[in-house]
């Protein structure tokens, strides 16, 4: 009989009934899993430098353990080898010695807590390591195509047999501290999946040659580590079921399904179905990729083993991984990103509150803060990572009940007026719009899959009603009302105003705004020249491009997209590049003529570019009642673009910090 | 105030081939420092091959990212030999990549080079520029091939003085 942990009944839950299949258990291996759900070993660089758990870390965990309600919680993967050469990420817990098996327990025993199943991933980051030290370890030398990684070193025979006796000892240290199941990290360009490529496993002995050869490791480790974790500990693995590395000649898929089934030949007790490296071509991840692009992945998975298969990857909402799982083509909902943005998700799907999902909108700065070595953050999550601090993670009730006039329902607005007003106040929304939204209303009709910003709002909106907001929409904000209604406390939310061009002919019929285009209010010559080069100028220039205008992209800052982080900016370039728009960074719009435009350069080089129609995004702060608001001796708070134009994140963190401190 | 093309395609100009006489004198200046360094015992030729292979290790990595074998091997070779051409002609040459008779084999052909003309007024043998520029190249190669899983060889197959008339090399896979 399988071994129960903890006992889960959600017959009576609204979420069981919508997705029966995802609140249905599975064995892995002797284990008893209540449900589908997996939180996926996810790094958050919230350890300490040397390796050790830290307050920050456990309450991390902790909260997403909540959210799995009785689920696979899997802690980060940790290094193994004193060296270094394993670690991946600054923050990266270690488990080399057993002196960290102490604050290890302490995750364990907070996953615990919450009645949820603790996982220990065993991760040498291989190709992707060395983050500390001068040089990685590999199967081979085989030198990387990014420069932010570190030169390789081929491994001998003898360093093969060490680490796969510190994949042994690391998982004795994770069972010590009282985890649950085990699992081996072989995906994206870490060791084991350097092993198991022909792209980096070039070696002539016997852990090289043909896939069997290039498994041999992975094989032993398995053996291994479910020799030390014996029966009741499932073991599991991550393997990429596509490299999508032909350009560099990877493995085919067929290889890749060759691993699977070697894996299960192994004693594998699952397998986390997993795809791409973080060297590939292709986005996997990005907002750009619909939905659901993968998951025929794990049904093809499915049909090579017997073993259970898991996968995350573009499954954001319950219904498709429920209806996958329902028709036998996949075993678990493996969740990473979703679980960042709002860690309570599956939770909240369980009870019925699916509106309250804080949705992640697949923008991937939580990956680009750990390759730059900061803590993870969430572009739409003010509190994550800051789950140990009580202040951000529950704010506390307001000393002092306040009238608060919040001007604009954008979504620094909305987050300002839902915390605040969960804090006890009395909150008022005002906008001259009749919707909420703000500029997002126009932003989401961009393409390659902006839409999925306006569940921000959604989820906003619906955090705000609870709270109990009052909303004024179709109501202009003036120096009369304010005077009228003498808040306590104004908030000004009010976004950006949109930019005057300084050069001759700025008053020029051919200027058009930038939010009267994105709603086709404005009409739009076939020649094109967007101004401002930052996300909402490089969403304009997309939708334009996409009708087939001719488009150009001119902009004051150095390169486009300054205000798009790395992770995603790259994505944003291919397809300007795809869609013909040209961009001209680092300069100024000297003259509006007849023809178009005069374009000067930081350093003085002037060229006349052609158009019909000049599309204005460059945005500056909006400074109108703020003096209003300060005559009166109003307390003023200013958040979001009206602030500082910036993105989406900077909105919302803006608008949580001075809802939870007003 | 209406744009003067021609004068602002001159400044252009100007400031283009100002930037790379900078950048070729720089690298005879920086010779004549580490010959200095290096002692009396050096030969000045192995200072200059030895940067060569530095520049050339270094210039190897920054093609590593746009490496792609999707597009065949003819198609591969020929895109190497354009970067190569490319990277002569940002230092100043008129180069062009020319595909070969056999498969996989490119030419890189270069028809005016300043090198020469910056090595002779530095004293510099003029023999040695082309045996940086080859020795540079087979130094990027070296990090391709092993990326690649393939060999990759370039040779100097004919150079000019001061640039005139043509600089061939030929770049080849090797079995």
């Amino acid at each position: 009989m399988a071994k129960t942990l903890f006992e889960w009944d959600y017959s009576e839950y609204p979420g069981a009934k919508s997705y029966p299949h995802l609140f249905k258990p599975i064995e892995l291996g002797n284990l008893y899993v209540p449900n589908r759900i997996k939180y996926a070993a996810t790094e958050e660089n919230l350890n300490g430098l040397d390796g050790l758990i830290t307050d920050s870390g456990v309450e991390y965990m902790r909260q997403r353990a909540r959210g799995v309600v009785g689920g696979l919680c899997f802690m980060q993967g940790v290094f193994m080898d004193e060296a270094g050469k394993g670690q991946g990420y600054v923050g990266q817990a270690a488990a080399w010695d057993d002196k960290f098996i102490p604050g290890l327990a302490r995750i364990a025993d907070a996953i615990h807590g919450e009645k949820a199943i603790a996982g220990f991933q065993l991760m040498d980051c291989g190709r992707v390591g060395a983050v500390e030290v001068e040089a990685g370890h590999g199967p081979s030398t085989v030198p990387q195509r990014l420069r932010i990684f570190k030169p390789m070193v081929e491994m001998t025979s003898a360093e093969i047999k060490e680490m796969i006796q510190q994949h042994v000892d690391a998982a004795r240290r994770g069972i010590e501290a009282g985890f649950d199941a085990m699992e081996i990290s072989g995906i994206v360009g870490y060791l084991i999946s350097n092993f198991i490529s022909s792209y980096t496993n070039r070696r002539t002995d016997e852990y090289g040659g043909d896939i069997r050869g290039r498994m041999k490791a992975v094989v032993e480790i398995i053996q291994a580590v479910k020799a030390v974790c014996g029966p009741d500990i499932p073991v599991g693995i991550r393997l990429c079921s596509e490299e999508l590395l032909d350009d560099v000649r990877g493995n085919t898929l067929e290889e890749s399904m060759e691993t699977y089934k070697m894996a299960e030949e192994a004693g594998a007790d699952y397998i986390s179905c997993t795809l791409g490296w973080q060297e590939s071509i292709y986005p996997v991840i990005s907002r750009d990729i619909p939905m659901g692009n993968w998951v025929h992945l794990a049904k093809r998975a499915k049909e090579h083993v017997k073993i259970p298969i898991q996968m995350a990857y573009r499954m954001f909402k319950p219904d498709l991984p429920n209806e996958k799982i329902g028709a036998n083509e996949l075993d678990f909902w493996e969740i990473c990103r979703s679980m960042i943005a709002d860690p309570l998700m599956p939770k909240k799907v369980l009870e019925g509150r699916e509106e309250e999902v804080r949705h992640c909108v697949a923008c991937n700065l939580c990956l680009a803060r750990l390759f730059r070595d900061a803590p993870m953050t969430c572009y739409i999550n003010p509190v994550c990572a800051h789950e140990a601090n009580p202040e951000f993670a529950d704010p506390a009730a307001a000393e002092e009940e306040k009238e608060i006039m919040i001007v604009g329902a954008g979504p620094a607005g909305l987050e300002c007026a839902a915390i605040a007003a969960r804090r006890g106040h009395e909150v008022h929304v005002y906008d001259k719009r009749d919707v909420i939204g703000g500029t997002l209303n126009e932003a989401k009709n961009a393409p390659y899959g902006d839409d999925e910003l306006w569940t921000c709002i959604e989820y906003q909106q619906v955090m705000c009603e609870k709270a109990g907001v009052t909303f004024h929409l179709g109501t202009e904000v003036t120096a009369e009302l304010i005077e009228e209604k003498m808040p306590d406390s104004v908030v000004l939310a009010t976004g950006p105003v949109y930019s005057k061009i300084e050069g001759s002919g700025g008053d020029s019929a051919k200027l058009v705004n930038l939010l009267d285009v994105m709603t086709g209010k404005a009409e739009v010559g076939e020649k094109v020249i967007v101004w401002g080069n930052r996300k909402p100028g490089i969403g304009c220039a997309l939708h334009l491009a996409k009708q087939g205008k001719k488009v150009t992209l001119v902009g004051k800052d150095k390169t486009a997209g300054f205000d798009v982080n790395p992770s995603f900016k790259w994505r944003y370039m291919i397809y300007m590049r795809q869609n013909g728009i040209v961009i001209y960074n680092d300069v100024d719009i000297e003259e509006i003529n007849d023809e178009g435009i005069v374009v000067k350069s930081f350093d003085g080089y002037r060229w006349p570019v052609n158009c019909d129609t000049i599309v204005v995004s460059q945005r500056e702060p909006n400074e109108s009642l703020k003096k209003v608001v300060q005559s009166e001796g109003i307390e003023l708070f200013v958040i979001g673009d009206a602030l500082i134009p910036r993105n989406l994140s900077s909105a919302v963190h803006d608008g949580y910090r001075i809802g939870m401190r007003i | 105030m209406p744009v003067d093309a021609e004068k602002e395609i001159t400044k252009l100009y100007r400031a283009l081939h100002s930037a790379q006489d900078e950048i070729g004198k720089t690298f005879y200046r920086w010779r004549q420092v580490a010959v200095e360094f290096a002692g009396a015992d050096a030969n000045p030729q192995d200072v200059a091959l030895r940067a060569a292979e530095v520049f050339g290790k270094d210039i190897g990595k920054s093609i590593l990212p746009r490496m792609n074998w999707l597009k065949g091997e003819e198609g591969f070779m020929m895109i190497l030999g354009k970067a190569l051409a490319g990277l002569w002609n940002t230092d100043g040459g008129r180069a062009t990549a020319e595909k070969g008779e056999n498969p996989g084999e490119v030419f890189i052909k270069c028809s005016r080079d300043p090198w020469p003309s910056w090595a002779k007024q530095f004293g510099v043998p003029m023999e040695e520029v082309a045996l940086c520029r080859e020795r540079m190249y087979q130094a990027v190669l070296e990090d391709v091939s092993v990326f690649m899983n393939i060999s990759l060889k370039i040779e100097l197959q004919k150079a000019i003085p001061r640039g005139q008339g043509e600089t061939i090399l030929r770049l080849y896979k090797a079995e």
